[in-house]
Formats: structure tokens, sequence, C-alpha cells
């Protein structure tokens, strides 16, 4: 079980650890900015944490042992002559980094190596704990990247990236909007998955079109990493076959709008979504905050909450925010509203840490403990 | 040789994580042209090119560069002549919520 987390929040990074008398904030990291994500390599404990600073643009922050100390870290960089052609109709722009919106380490036999995903829509490689990247051309230069386009952003941005643990050379991303792409080969080249998808936002002859569907977030079961689930846009779709094909899952309850999903890591039937009233109010249900888990693969839903606020609560989460830690048993997740919520048990009850956060944006577990 | 000077907003990401209550830096540099100076600013203080230009090379879309008072109005090219003993503002747009 991991005992600690990082809150990646509007105002700062945010760490959060268990001790005997229950959760509480022990750490404030770069208070007052716009800190968008953070991530913990499994290798060497490092964290990463992606900044957005307007003014000041993109930035990556690194630190050896656990926020003591950090170090900057260069930001991926769009080659020249990298262009981006607007699937909506706008005209061509130089593609620029806008934002680090997924960082995920490669498995145990790739020290050092980091995929980090980008708006608008570069998926970058370091080999060397990211002191330095490269945009993945054999990504970049497919033909149906003219389609992508932005969900929620201007341009299109990867933000899920799933290593096969058994099998680092097979990588699952996800973007909002251009759909699931598959490698099995390390990057080499990339197929396209998501098959099944449906976009109601698209004319009809194009709503099955999978370069265009917009994840939300994707997740995989790193005991059976076939298992693939997703919060899409117009609700949830499970994969059984690596990320080829999906089908949608239409009993959730009380909807299938949201942005976070979190499946058990030893049980591919179980995951927790967070759900909302799609797509033009985005608050919860009748202003009740929900956490939505199903057991038996998308059967059933059982809707969890206990513990959380079910009066006029307008909290959403969004989709970095909902995290597991590696027992299956211990979940958090934060929120617009500032509110961070901890589960013992899976989601039968849940515990406010605090309601006070800036707004969240992402909620790390640390794999390996603190390290001090 | 030139002077730049940097607001406060941006010098205090002189370091990693920012130092909270770090005035203004002047800073003496060489260079004839704004490109020049900011070149000759970034050999002292690498890190600190990020957060002035894009990786065109371009000022920042919200950040802005006097000399002796005149804006600097090519961002792109910044080819405009500095004076010896002049000076290079660097200030970024206000904003916040």
């Amino acid at each position: 079980m991991s005992d600690q987390l990082l809150v990646s929040t509007r105002k700062g990074l945010f760490t959060v650890e268990r001790s005997a008398s229950g959760w509480r904030v022990t750490n404030t990291a770069f208070l007052g900015e716009n800190t968008t994500l953070a991530h913990v390599d499994p290798g060497d404990g490092g964290w990463y944490v992606a900044l957005n600073l307007g003014h000041f643009g993109t930035k990556l922050k690194y630190s050896p042992d656990a926020g003591a100390t950090w170090e900057e870290r260069p930001v991926p960089a769009y080659p020249e002559g990298a262009e981006f052609v607007p699937g909506d109709g706008k005209p061509p722009v130089p593609a620029t980094l806008k934002l680090i919106w997924a960082l995920q380490s490669g498995g145990a036999d790739q020290p050092g190596r980091l995929w980090a995903g980008t708006a608008p829509g570069g998926l970058f490689r370091s080999d060397d704990h990211g002191q330095s990247w490269e945009l993945v051309r054999s990504l970049w230069d497919q033909p149906s990247r003219s389609r992508w386009f932005g969900g929620g952003y201007d341009f299109p941005a990867i933000h899920s990236l799933c290593v096969d643990p058994g099998d680092s050379r097979r990588l699952r991303l996800a973007l909002s909007c251009g759909g699931v792409w598959i490698t099995d080969d390390d990057g080499a080249t990339w197929t396209q998955g998501g098959h099944g998808m449906m976009a109601e936002y698209m004319p009809p002859e194009m709503q099955f079109d999978p370069a265009i569907q917009d994840a939300h977030m994707m997740v995989m079961c790193p005991s059976a990493p076939d298992t693939l689930w997703v919060q899409h846009h117009n609700g949830i779709f499970l994969s059984s076959d690596g990320g080829h094909n999906f089908v949608p899952i239409i009993n959730g309850q009380p909807s299938v709008f949201g942005f976070g999903v979190a499946v058990h890591p030893h049980d591919p039937k179980t995951a927790w979504f967070v759900p909302a009233i799609k797509d033009e109010r985005r608050v919860p249900v009748e202003g009740k905050l929900v956490v939505s888990r199903t057991r038996d693969g998308g059967q059933t839903f059982k809707m969890l909450r206990n513990g959380l606020p079910q009066e006029h609560a307008y909290d959403i989460v969004f989709r970095h925010a909902l995290a597991i830690d590696s027992s299956g048993d211990r979940l958090a997740f934060g929120s617009t509203t500032g509110g961070l919520w901890v589960t013992e048990n899976g989601g039968d009850q849940w515990h406010e840490i605090t309601a006070h956060l800036p707004p969240v944006h992402a909620v790390t577990f640390v794999v390996n403990g603190p390290k001090k | 040789m030139p002077t730049v000077v940097i607001a406060s907003s941006l010098a205090r990401w002189l370091t990693p994580t920012p130092t909270v209550g770090a005035g203004e830096r002047a800073v003496h540099v060489e260079g004839t042209t704004v490109r020049e100076v900011l070149d000759s600013l970034f050999t002292g203080y690498p890190q600190l090119r990020s957060y002035v230009v894009d990786e065109r090379g371009a000022l920042r879309h919200h950040v802005v560069a006097f000399v002796d008072g005149v804006v600097v109005r090519d961002k792109q090219t910044l080819e405009e002549a500095v004076p010896l003993h002049g000076e290079v503002h660097i200030f970024q747009a206000l904003s916040g919520g």
C-alpha cells in the first residue's frame, strides 16, 4: 500500500501522508504555481512534476529526494517545421509545446525511459530520465493525425499512457481527440485502436471513426494488460484485446459521463468512475458526489456515497485526479472545488482529507513510499 | 556594456523552485542587439531561456522587452539595436486570479 499522495493543483503541489491519526498535508511545493501533473518513477522513486506557468510556458521539475530538493528538467520541444493542422478547419500553425498531459515510465528493463504525452498531440520519449526528449515521429507522421482535434483544449492532447508490465514494448495511449493508438514494438510502428467507440458530437457518417474519438481517460489492468477501460466523452468503453476493439458499457450509474477511471490492479473486471451530468453542465447528478464501481466488467454498477457530500456538491473530478494504489483497496480523488477524499476499502467508505485545496488537477500515489 | 533588468516575477525562477521575495535582478551582459543581449544573459543563466523565449527563440507571447523604454516590436527576430550602455527590461503581462 502507498501511504503518500502527490496532489497537483492550480496553486501548487501538495504532499499528503498517512499516519496513525489519518491523512494530512505534510508539505507544499510551488505554492501559487499552476501544477498540472506529477509522476513517480517506480524504478528510482524520482518525482517529476509538470507546471504550466502561463506567461513563462510549460516546465518540468524533478526531485530525486521526495521533494526535499528540485532540479529543472528540459521540456519536450517540437522540432522546427513540425506543424499542427486542426481537424476542424482552422488554418495550420507551428507545433509548439502547450501542455505536458501524461508522464509514464518505461518498463523495469528500460531504466531512464520516460514517455510524455503532450498538446498539440506529440508523444515524446526520453531515455535519460528526462534530460533530453525526442518526438516520436512514427506516431506524429500518421496520416490520420490530420483528423485529430482538441477536446476541451484548442489542441489534441495525449493524456493516457499505458505500458504493459509484462512487455514494455507494448504501449497503449489515448488522446482527446484522436482515439486510441497501439504499438507492440516500443514505438517503431503504430496501429489505430479504439474501434467500436462512438462519438455523438460528430456527423452520423463519422461517429465511428476511431481517429476522432474523445477518450477522456484510459487505464490498463496491470495483471491483465489486454483489459483497458476508457471513460469517453460519450460513455464508458471496455477492451479485452489490448485496445484494438471496445464495447460500450451502458449500465453506468447515475450517468456514463465523466473524466476519470481507475481499474483494480489484480481484477480487470473491477473499475471505478466519478460520474457527472454530461455535457453542458458538468456537475454531479443532483448535486450529489458519488463514485461508481463495477465488479463484474460493467454489467452492474454500485454507487458509492458514504463519506461524500450529498447536498449541493458541485465537485468535478478531472481525468488524472482519481488514483488507485497497488493494493486495489486504497483510492483517492480530488475535485475542482478543492476536495480530497481517500478510501481504504475500495470505495465503500470515503474519508475527507480536506475540502479547501485549490482546484485539483491530478492525484498520484507515491509507489516507493517516502524517500527521506 | 548593456544592462538587462529582469522583473521580480521572472527573477524568482532563477532557482528550480520560486524564490519568495526575490527582487528584480540587474545583469551586465555583452551584445549589440536584443538577441545578442539575451543570448549573453542565457549563457550566465541557462535556466532562464525557456522562461523568456519559446522553443522557436521568439519572446514568449506574454513576455515583453523594452530597450531604453522603447518596446521591442519584433518578438521573433529580436534584431533591435541595444546601445553600449543601454538598458533592457524584461517584464511579463499582468494576470491572475
